[in-house]
């Protein structure tokens, strides 16, 4: 994450295209994070209702431990994300935050795809540097 | 938050006053972004707040507080750490550290297009205009994608 933005001259083609394929990777690293996030999120919310009928706080505790550090680590693979993208403010405090509300993650995985992803893959590379012709050699 | 006065001070009275490098950080102090600072301290002292009460509960003997303790204040961290981030690419955008390669592209580069509204006739010409246009390109292209989109985008940036 650190330094990506900071590197000056030298860049060739060649380096664009590790940034194309960085992208790609995050992009997948996003989708499982948001994915794995939502599912854990959905489960936690399952067993905090059946609580109140089951006293059952251990299986409650665990899940809320995991979906903590989940969260954690979907937060900076998204806002990772939301860089290389070049989100504006507004949709990238929405990706983050979507990771503590139930089946948020799936509405805005598939919205930041349409708007965001899908565009920027086409193009290339992210969105103001030139497309990159890796396809073609 | 200290921000605006103490930027201002060497900004004005530094050698680098009237320079384009001390312009570049006047649009922290513009109403838009001071909303921002506010919304980060804000949140970040909330986060603080709820670990504390966390850590209070925890030791009232609520086992899984005791993860949210040090959860909270990571969170915290966190938002300090992605909006310095957010400021510095503000300041540095990536874009502008792109311009030497263009420079650098040989003339006539394959360019695929299907790359967006860039005009045929830009795609081989190397220099600063090049550079400027695609990123106008881009976003004049992106302006397009939201406005066919829900018309929900309230980008702030």
């Amino acid at each position: 994450m650190a330094g990506r933005t900071a590197s000056g001259s030298g860049r060739g083609p060649d380096e664009r295209a590790k940034e194309a394929r960085r992208v790609r990777l995050n992009v997948t690293l996003y989708r499982l994070m948001a994915y794995v996030t939502g599912v854990v999120l959905i489960v936690l919310c399952v067993l905090a209702i059946m609580q109140a009928f089951v006293n059952d706080e251990a299986a409650v505790s665990v899940v809320g431990q995991i979906h903590g550090g989940l969260y954690i680590v979907y937060l900076l693979v998204a806002f990772s994300l939301c860089r290389r993208l070049r989100l504006p403010p507004w949709p990238t405090v929405a990706v983050l935050l979507a990771g503590t509300i139930p089946v948020m993650t799936f509405v805005v995985e598939r919205w930041v795809s349409h708007r965001y992803i899908e565009p920027t893959l086409a193009a290339g590379t992210t969105a103001a540097n030139p497309p990159v012709p890796e396809r073609r050699s | 938050m200290t921000c605006g006065p103490a930027l201002r001070g060497p900004i004005r009275l530094g050698p680098m006053s009237g320079s384009p490098e001390a312009s570049r950080w006047r649009f922290l102090i513009t109403p838009r972004w001071l909303a921002w600072h506010a919304l980060v301290i804000l949140s970040v002292a909330g986060m603080l707040v709820l670990g504390d009460w966390q850590l209070r509960r925890a030791q009232a003997g609520n086992a899984l507080s005791w993860a949210y303790t040090f959860e909270w204040p990571l969170f915290a961290i966190f938002a300090v750490f992605f909006w310095v981030k957010t400021i510095r690419d503000e300041v540095h955008p990536p874009a502008e550290a792109g311009s030497a390669d263009d420079v650098g592209l040989p003339p006539g580069a394959p360019v695929p297009a299907s790359g967006g509204p860039r005009q045929p006739g830009d795609a081989g010409e190397p220099g600063d205009d090049d550079e400027e246009l695609a990123a106008y390109n881009a976003y004049l292209a992106r302006l397009t994608r939201e406005v066919k989109g829900h018309g929900r985008s309230h980008g702030l940036g």
